[in-house]
C-alpha cells in the first residue's frame, strides 16, 4: 500500500496521550502477543501430529481441557481452510480460462457440491491412514480432507464466477499494457473477486463447524476412529448424555465463533471494502477495531516496506523480463497439442475405469437394499420440503416484520447473526435429548434438527429482501391504504420473492446435507436413526457398506442436482426478470 | 494520374510555383484539383492564393463542396468575391446550395459588400489572412504508422451463419494527426479501433504497424475507455504505474514516471486518492494518464468524454488539445472514436464516417482548419453541417464504392431504435420551427447527442411523417396532421403510418392473422431476424417492433408467456369508437 495509511485511519482510542514510542508499544504488543501464540499453537499441533497413531483419542469432558480442544479444532478448520482456498483458486483459474478443461469442471464441481460430506468419508480416510500408518498425522490430514470437503466447492464456483464475470473492458486493459499473468491474477482477478471469496470463505467456515462433529470422530468399519477437538468433545458428552459437558462444550464453541467473528472476518470484511467494484464511494462502511488496531500498528508498515514489498518487487520485476524475453506463441506446435490432449484423455480414462468399478459395486446390492435407499430417498424428499415449508412460513413473517422497520433491523439483526452462527450440529444433542424425554421419534425429531440449520438462509434473505423495498412503494400502500392483505399480494410477497428463492436455494441444498447428521446419530451410546437416505449414507460409512453407500451417495445428487435444475433455476430465472425492482 | 500530385509537391516544395500552375493548365480540371487536394492544407492555400481568377473558379467547383468553402476563405474578399463570381453559373448554384444556411448567409452577404465596395480590402469574413511568406515545406512523413488492407469482422451465430459487422476496408493511421471515426451507435467504431490497436484479430485482412503484421508484435499503444475502465482497489499512483510495472520498469523510474504524467493531467495531490473518490472528468484524467504513461506511438480513444457532464468533456478537450499541439505529448497519433459531430470537427485533421450494418467508410476527408477552432465559426459549421449530411444520406459518398458481398439478398429494412414519443416530440418542435430546420440546430435545441438525435430522425423518416435532405428535416403533411392531432387520432395516423411502411410490424401482423387464435411467440420472428442481424441487434430490432406495435394497438405482448397477439379492442374503446363517430 502506498503512502501511510496510519495518517488516514482514526484512531479506535485517544492514545494521544502517550508519547509516540509509547503508543506504538500499545498498539503493536496486541500484535507481537497474537503473532506468538498462533505460532505457539502450530508448534504444538505438528508435535502432536508426529505422535505415535492412535485411533482413540482420550477425550476428556472436564471443562478445563475445552481450550485445548478448541485450539485442535480451530487450528484443524483453518488449515483445510487455507488448502481449500488454494485449491478453489487453481480450480476456478484453470475452469475461467480452459474453455476444453471449462466443459468438464464445471459440472464436476456441480456435482461435487451436491455429495454430502460424509460420503467421501471412507475413501479419504482409508487412503490416508495406508498413506502414513505410523502417525497422528494420517488421520489428521483424512480428517481435514474431509473438513476441505465441505469447504472447497462453494468457494471454487465464487472465484469461478467472479473470473466470468470481470468486464472485458478490465481486460482489454491489461491486454493492451501487456500485463503478465502474475500481475493480472494479483491487480485483477484476486481483487474483482475478493468480495464473494471473503464472503464464501465465512460460509465455508461456518459450514466446517456444522461437519466438525462428524470429520472429528467415526466409526470405519470395526473401528472408532477420535481426535482431540471440540467436535469430538461434544459428541462424546453425547454418547455419555453427560449434559453439564454438553452445555459447557457448546458455550465454548459458540465463544470461539463469536470470537473469530470479531477478530478475522470482521476485519477481513471491513478490509475487503476497498475491492467493491464500484465507482462511488458508499456512505455505509463496515468498521472493525481490529482492523484499526493493525492499521494503526507501526511494525507491520515496517514488514511491508522491508519485507514484503521487495519481495513483490523482486518477483514483479523477473515476471516481466520473462513475458518480455517470451515471443507471443498464439499457434502452438503439434506436439504440444498433444500434449495439451493428455490430461483430457487421461481424466477420461479415469472416469471410464470410476465408472466400471462402481457398477460392479452397484451391482452387488440386492433388490431389497436398492428399495429400501429408493424409499430412503422418498422420505427424506419429503422431509426436506417440509423442513423448507415451516422454514419459509415462520421466518418470511418475521424476516419482513424485522426488515421492514430500519430500527428494529438494527438491533433484532447482530442478535439473529449471533444465533444463527451455533452449528445446527452441536445444538443436535441436547435437542435429541428432549425429544427423547418427550417422546418423539427422529422421524419427526429429524425435521427439526434440519430446521435448525437451514431456516437462517432463508430468514437473512427475508430480512434483505424487506429492507430493500423501495419506499416510494410503501408510500403508495399507505396512500391507497391498502389492506394487511393486499399489502403483502401486492408488494411484499412480489418485493421478496428473488431473495426467498435465493434463500431458498441455499436452504435446500442444506438441508439435504443436513439430513446424514439428522437422520442417524448416536446418543447416549444408542444409536438413533430413522428411515432416510441420509440416514442410510451414515450408516453405510459407519459400517463401511460401499455399495449402499455409492448408491445412497449417487441417488442424493442426482436428486439434488435434478431439484435444483427443474425447480430452482427456473424460479430463479422468474424472480431475476419478472420480480425484479428496477429503479 | 498518382504522378501528377509528386510532381504538384516537388514544385510546391521548391517554390515553383509558376511551373505548378503551368502544370494545371495541361490536365483536366478534376485531375488538377485531386492534385491539389492530396497536398497538405497549407501548401494548397498558398498555391490557391496564385492561381489566376478564372482557373481557381473552374477548380473550385471539382472539390467537394466544404472544402471550396475552406480554400475560398484563404483568398482576399475581393479575389473570393471575383473568383465565386466567375464560376459556371450552375455550378455556382450547386455549391451555395450545399452550403448551411448561416454560412451560407454570411457568405452572399460578405460577397453583396464587397460587390457594393468593389475594393475593401477587410470586409469581415475572418479568414481572410495576410499574405503570408512561403513556410518551409512541411516535412510531410508520408509513411503512415498503422495501415489496415480490407479488414473485415465478422461474427458467428449460434446456427452457424455468420453476421458481418464491418465490410471490408482499407484505413491508415499517418503520424500528426488525429483521426476521428463517427458513425451512428452499433456501427463498428469500436471494433475497428480493437482491430487497429491489436485487442481483436480481423475475420479477414490484415493489419501492418510500421510494414509489420500486428499478429505477435507488440505495438506500443495505450487505450483511454469511455467508462475509464479504472481498478477501483489501485490508487491513482498505482493505476498510472501498472502498465510500466508490466514492462519491468523498476520502481523508482516507475514512480518518477507515473508523477510526471500526473502532474501533466493536472492530478498532483492526488497519488494516493482511489479512483472512486474522484468525480468523472479526474478519473478520465486518471486514463489518460496511465496511457500517456507508456509514451505510446498512437494513443486510441473510444468516446473518452462522453461519460462526462458537458462542461468537464469541454475542458478536457481544450486541455488534451493543448498538450497535443504543444507537443507535451510524445504520442505521434491520435485514433478518437467518437459519435459526436462537433467534438469530431472539434479536434479531428481527418474524419472517417461509418455508415452501419455492416460498416463501411462513407466518407474520409480533412478538416484544415486551425487550432483552436471556433464552434461559432461559418467554417466549423459547414464540416458539421457536411456530417450530417453523411450520416442521413447514405447515397452522398466521398469514398469509392464497397463492393457488396452480400449474395444479392435484398436487404432487410432496418428499425431505428427510438419510441413513438420521441418521434411525436420532434415534430411538434419541427412545428414550432415552420416545419423545417438544420439537423445540428435540432441537436443543439433539444440538447440530444448524434447518437440519440439520428435514430429519432431516421423513425419520422421512415414513417413518412418527416423527410431528410442535405442535413435538413422537414415535415410532412402526414406528419403535421400526426403533430396536431388528439392522442387517439395519433394512434391511429401512426398504426396507418407503419402498416403501410415498416416491413417487420406489417409481416408480423399478417403472420397473427393467418392464425386462428390470433397468437404467436415471439421466438417465431426472432428466429426470422436471426438471417440478418447479430444477435443483440435482433433483440433490438424486436423490442422497437414490440414498442411499436403496441403504441399503434396492432398486438400486444405478454412478457410471461413471452407471445405476441393481436390486439384485441376492448369493450371500452369499442365504445368510445362509436363514440366519437
Amino acid at each position: 500500500m502506498k503512502g501511510s495509511p496510519r495518517e488516514r485511519s482514526s484512531r479506535p482510542l485517544a492514545w494521544g496521550i502517550f508519547p509516540p514510542a509509547v503508543s506504538s508499544v500499545v498498539t503493536d504488543l496486541p500484535i507481537f502477543l497474537a503473532a506468538f501464540s498462533v505460532f505457539y499453537a502450530f508448534l504444538v499441533v505438528a508435535r502432536y501430529w508426529f505422535t505415535p497413531f492412535t485411533a482413540q483419542a482420550e477425550i476428556s469432558l472436564r471443562p478445563s481441557a475445552l481450550p485445548m480442544y478448541a485450539m485442535f479444532s480451530v487450528i484443524r478448520i483453518a488449515i483445510s481452510y487455507v488448502i481449500a482456498l488454494l485449491f478453489s483458486i487453481a480450480y476456478g483459474y484453470i475452469a475461467a480460462y480452459n474453455k476444453r478443461a471449462e466443459k468438464l469442471m464445471i459440472p464436476l464441481l456441480d456435482t461435487l457440491q451436491s455429495i454430502p460430506v460424509l460420503s467421501f468419508l471412507p475413501g479419504v480416510m482409508l487412503a490416508m491412514v495406508a498413506l502414513f500408518p505410523r502417525r497422528q498425522l494420517g488421520i489428521e490430514l483424512g480428517s481435514l480432507l474431509l473438513i476441505f470437503t465441505g469447504q472447497a466447492w462453494n468457494i471454487a464456483f465464487s472465484f469461478y464466477s467472479s473470473l466470468k464475470s470481470i468486464p472485458r473492458e478490465m481486460h482489454e486493459v491489461a491486454e493492451v499494457y501487456r500485463w503478465h499473468r502474475w500481475q493480472k491474477l494479483m491487480q485483477m482477478e484476486l481483487p474483482f473477486a475478493a468480495i464473494g471469496l471473503v464472503w464464501n470463505s465465512m460460509i465455508s467456515v461456518a459450514a466446517a463447524w456444522f461437519y466438525l462433529i462428524a470429520c472429528e470422530m467415526f466409526t470405519l468399519g470395526k473401528q472408532d476412529f477420535r481426535l482431540p477437538g471440540l467436535g469430538s468433545y461434544l459428541q462424546t458428552a453425547a454418547n455419555a448424555a453427560d449434559t453439564g459437558a454438553i452445555i459447557w462444550g457448546l458455550v465454548a464453541m459458540v465463544g470461539v465463533i463469536v470470537v473469530l467473528d470479531q477478530l478475522v472476518w470482521r476485519p477481513v470484511i471491513a478490509w475487503a471494502e476497498k475491492f467493491k467494484f464500484e465507482q462511488i464511494e458508499t456512505s455505509q462502511v463496515v468498521r472493525s477495531p481490529i482492523l484499526e488496531l493493525l492499521r494503526s500498528s507501526r511494525i507491520l508498515p515496517y514488514i511491508g516496506r522491508r519485507i514484503v514489498d521487495p519481495v513483490k518487487e523482486r518477483i514483479a520485476s523477473r515476471v516481466a523480463i520473462k513475458a518480455a524475453r517470451e515471443p507471443e506463441t498464439r499457434g502452438r506446435r503439434p506436439i504440444a497439442r498433444v500434449i495439451n490432449y493428455l490430461p483430457a484423455a487421461a481424466t477420461l480414462v479415469a472416469l471410464a475405469w470410476g465408472v466400471v468399478k462402481m457398477s460392479g459395486l452397484a451391482l452387488a446390492l440386492h433388490g431389497s437394499e436398492l428399495r429400501g435407499i429408493f424409499v430412503g430417498g422418498g422420505a427424506t424428499f419429503l422431509r426436506v420440503e417440509v423442513t423448507l415449508l415451516l422454514a419459509a412460513l415462520w421466518t418470511v413473517p418475521a424476516g419482513v416484520w424485522i426488515g421492514m422497520n430500519a430500527r428494529r433491523a438494527a438491533v433484532v439483526q447482530p442478535i439473529v447473526q449471533v444465533v444463527a452462527s451455533v452449528p445446527a450440529t452441536a445444538l443436535f444433542p441436547i435437542v435429541v435429548l428432549l425429544l427423547t424425554r418427550v417422546g418423539g421419534g427422529l422421524a419427526v425429531g429429524s425435521i427439526v434438527l434440519m430446521l435448525l440449520g437451514t431456516q437462517w438462509y432463508i430468514l437473512f434473505n427475508v430480512i434483505a429482501g424487506a429492507m430493500a423495498l423501495p419506499t416510494d412503494l410503501r408510500e403508495v400502500c399507505d396512500i391507497f391504504r391498502f389492506g394487511q392483505w393486499e399489502r403483502w399480494r401486492e408488494l411484499i410477497l412480489p418485493g421478496i420473492f428473488p431473495y426467498l428463492i435465493t434463500g431458498c436455494v441455499t436452504a435446500s441444498g442444506g438441508a439435504w446435507n443436513a439430513s446424514i447428521l439428522a437422520e442417524y446419530f448416536h446418543l447416549n451410546g444408542h444409536i438413533f436413526s430413522t428411515t432416510g437416505l441420509g440416514a442410510l449414507i451414515s450408516e453405510a460409512a459407519d459400517n463401511s457398506n460401499y455399495p449402499v453407500l455409492l448408491v445412497a451417495t449417487m441417488l442424493m445428487a442426482a436428486i439434488v442436482l435434478l431439484i435444483n435444475r427443474l425447480v430452482w433455476r427456473r424460479l430463479y430465472a422468474v424472480a431475476s426478470t419478472r420480480f425484479k425492482l428496477e429503479t | 494520374m498518382s504522378e501528377y500530385p509528386r510532381q504538384l509537391r516537388e514544385l510546391v516544395a521548391q517554390g515553383r510555383l509558376d511551373e505548378a500552375i503551368g502544370l494545371f493548365e495541361r490536365l483536366s480540371p478534376v485531375d488538377a484539383a485531386a492534385a491539389i487536394f492530396a497536398l497538405p492544407f497549407e501548401q494548397q492555400r498558398i498555391l490557391f492564393r496564385q492561381l489566376p481568377t478564372k482557373l481557381a473558379a473552374r477548380l473550385i467547383s471539382c472539390f467537394p463542396y466544404f472544402h471550396a468553402y475552406v480554400l475560398l476563405q484563404a483568398l482576399k474578399v475581393p479575389e473570393m468575391a471575383a473568383t465565386v463570381e466567375s464560376m459556371h453559373p450552375a455550378d455556382r448554384d450547386l455549391f451555395l446550395d450545399a452550403l448551411p444556411e448561416e454560412t451560407w448567409q454570411n457568405l452572399t452577404d460578405t460577397l453583396e459588400r464587397a460587390r457594393s465596395q468593389s475594393a475593401l480590402p477587410e470586409a469581415g469574413v475572418e479568414a481572410a489572412p495576410a499574405e503570408a511568406p512561403i513556410p518551409a515545406p512541411v516535412a510531410t512523413e508520408a509513411q503512415p504508422i498503422i495501415v489496415a488492407r480490407q479488414i473485415e469482422k465478422s461474427y458467428q451465430q449460434p446456427e452457424g451463419r455468420e453476421i458481418q459487422v464491418i465490410a471490408p476496408m482499407d484505413l491508415s493511421v499517418e503520424p500528426n494527426t488525429i483521426l476521428a471515426v463517427l458513425g451512428p451507435s452499433g456501427s463498428g467504431k469500436s471494433t475497428l479501433l480493437r482491430m487497429l490497436a491489436g485487442l481483436l484479430p480481423p475475420t479477414k485482412g490484415e493489419v501492418l504497424w510500421h510494414g509489420e503484421p500486428l499478429q505477435g508484435s507488440h505495438p506500443n499503444v495505450a487505450i483511454v475507455f469511455q467508462n475509464f475502465a479504472l481498478f477501483p482497489w489501485l490508487t491513482v499512483l498505482d493505476n498510472v504505474e501498472a502498465p510500466l510495472l508490466a514492462r519491468g520498469v523498476p520502481r523508482r523510474e516507475r514512480y518518477r514516471r507515473a508523477l510526471k504524467v500526473l502532474v501533466t493531467v493536472g492530478l498532483k495531490g492526488f497519488e494516493s486518492a482511489y479512483p472512486k473518490e474522484l468525480s468523472g472528468g479526474m478519473k478520465q484524467r486518471v486514463g489518460f494518464a496511465r496511457a500517456l504513461a507508456v509514451e505510446p506511438e498512437v494513443l486510441f480513444m473510444d468516446e473518452p468524454f462522453s461519460a462526462l457532464d458537458v462542461l468537464t468533456a469541454e475542458n478536457l478537450r481544450r486541455e488534451l488539445l493543448e498538450l497535443w499541439s504543444e507537443k507535451k505529448i510524445s504520442t505521434r497519433s491520435i485514433f478518437l472514436v467518437t459519435h459526436n459531430i462537433e467534438e469530431a470537427v472539434l479536434l479531428a485533421d481527418r474524419v472517417v464516417v461509418l455508415g452501419s450494418n455492416p460498416a463501411t467508410v462513407r466518407a474520409d476527408f480533412r478538416i484544415p482548419l486551425a487550432q483552436p477552432r471556433d464552434r461559432k465559426s461559418a467554417a466549423f459549421l459547414v464540416y458539421v453541417d457536411y456530417i450530417y449530411k453523411v450520416m442521413t444520406q447514405p447515397s452522398l459518398e466521398l469514398a469509392p464504392p464497397i463492393p457488396t458481398t452480400a449474395e444479392g439478398k435484398p436487404k432487410w429494412q432496418m428499425l431505428p431504435h427510438t419510441r413513438p414519443g420521441s418521434i411525436a416530440g420532434l415534430l411538434e418542435l419541427l412545428m414550432d420551427h415552420r416545419g423545417e430546420e438544420d439537423m445540428y440546430h435540432v441537436a443543439e435545441e433539444l440538447l440530444l447527442e448524434t447518437d440519440d438525435l439520428l435514430p429519432i430522425i431516421e423513425g419520422a423518416v421512415l414513417l413518412g411523417f418527416a423527410t431528410a435532405r442535405e442535413g435538413d428535416v422537414k415535415i410532412t403533411a402526414e406528419g403535421r396532421a400526426f403533430a396536431e392531432a388528439d392522442i387517439a387520432t395519433r394512434k391511429s395516423l401512426f398504426r396507418d403510418a407503419v402498416l403501410a411502411r415498416v416491413e417487420l410490424i406489417r409481416k408480423m401482423k399478417s403472420a397473427l392473422d393467418s392464425k386462428s387464435d390470433h397468437v404467436m411467440p415471439l421466438e417465431f420472428f426472432h428466429d426470422i431476424l436471426d438471417e440478418h442481424f447479430t444477435e443483440s441487434e435482433v433483440l433490438k430490432q424486436l423490442e422497437t417492433a414490440l414498442n411499436w406495435g403496441r403504441y399503434a394497438e396492432i398486438f400486444s405482448y405478454e412478457p410471461a408467456t413471452d407471445k405476441v397477439s393481436l390486439h384485441k379492442a376492448s369493450d371500452f374503446e369499442t365504445q368510445n369508437a362509436a363514440a366519437r363517430e
